[in-house]
């Protein structure tokens, strides 16, 4: 064996992918205001909050509720994108499987159609 | 000197891939040892921290991080990966709210994970001596050192973006 697929299935993919996205995006956001002179303290202030809630959801410790994601992307003065979009397939791009192969049946194998003639 | 398909061709290393999105492209390349790839098997067989602290289960974040690093998105420096300690050659970590990976890179863009752990567990008894140790140890085994290691610390000497 060369190759070893880390394959999970496809709703914890999303789940994963999308939180992490998240919080990735407000840490890159706070990395660049922190060039601004901007602390987590100073979040905190603005948030009338705690500085160690603010690390813990950012680090992944803790949840963002819809509600703190909109409080920071205030105090960092930034707008927030959401869109939900069907996948579009387009010729040359990976082509992801809906499911995972993870705890299901063996795949069935389905024989070339039978001849007519 | 081994080459990193000579390395891959005897065993010593296994490529590692994960589902990627319609338009990602593989930038990046992860490589983990045997005993790597079993402690992954243990994971996705549902193994669990004793107090799971991220708000998404181990494989979510293992699937998030393995994917961020190899479709090459941007990865923030010491909240996602950093340097054990500064030196020559130095042994790497890669995170998530629960779990530590340890490794080096080969090259730029290329890692070798070879222990992995929970954080917790990590903390508690303070093994990054003994997996920094054990890492070099590995690499001089393999005859690498030399070849494919990274010598520099900087994010920017083991990550492009």
């Amino acid at each position: 064996m060369t190759l070893f697929r880390f394959d999970i299935d496809a709703r914890s993919r999303t789940a994963g992918r999308f939180i992490g996205r998240v919080r990735r995006e407000l840490l890159k956001a706070i990395t660049e205001e922190k060039g601004g002179g901007l602390t987590q303290q100073e979040l905190a202030r603005r948030l009338e909050g705690h500085r160690s809630n603010i690390n813990r959801q950012l680090s992944g410790e803790a949840d963002i509720t819809l509600r703190s994601l909109a409080d920071l992307a205030w105090a960092l003065d930034r707008e927030i994108t959401f869109e939900l979009r069907r996948p579009d397939n387009t010729e040359g791009q990976n082509v992801a499987p809906v499911t995972s192969t993870i705890g299901h049946k063996p795949a069935r194998i389905i024989g070339p159609k039978a001849s007519s003639e | 000197m081994p080459t990193i398909a000579e390395l891959v061709e005897r065993g010593a290393i296994l490529k590692i891939e994960v589902e990627l999105a319609p338009r990602d492209q593989p930038l990046r390349l992860l490589y983990g040892t045997p005993q790597f790839v079993e402690w992954l098997r243990e994971i996705l067989g549902g193994a669990q921290p004793s107090g799971l602290l991220g708000s998404t289960s181990p494989v979510e974040q293992i699937d998030d991080l393995f994917h961020s690093f190899l479709s090459g998105a941007p990865l923030i420096f010491t909240r996602q990966f950093r340097v054990v300690r500064a030196e020559d050659n130095a042994v790497w970590e890669l995170k998530t709210p629960d779990i530590r990976i340890f490794g080096w890179f080969m090259a730029k863009d290329c890692f070798v994970a070879v222990f992995g752990n929970w954080a917790d567990t990590i903390k508690d008894h303070d093994l990054y001596r003994g997996y920094r140790i054990a890492i070099r140890r590995l690499r001089r085994e393999l005859g690498v050192d030399a070849t494919l290691c990274v010598r520099g610390v900087s994010p920017d000497d083991v990550i492009s973006v």
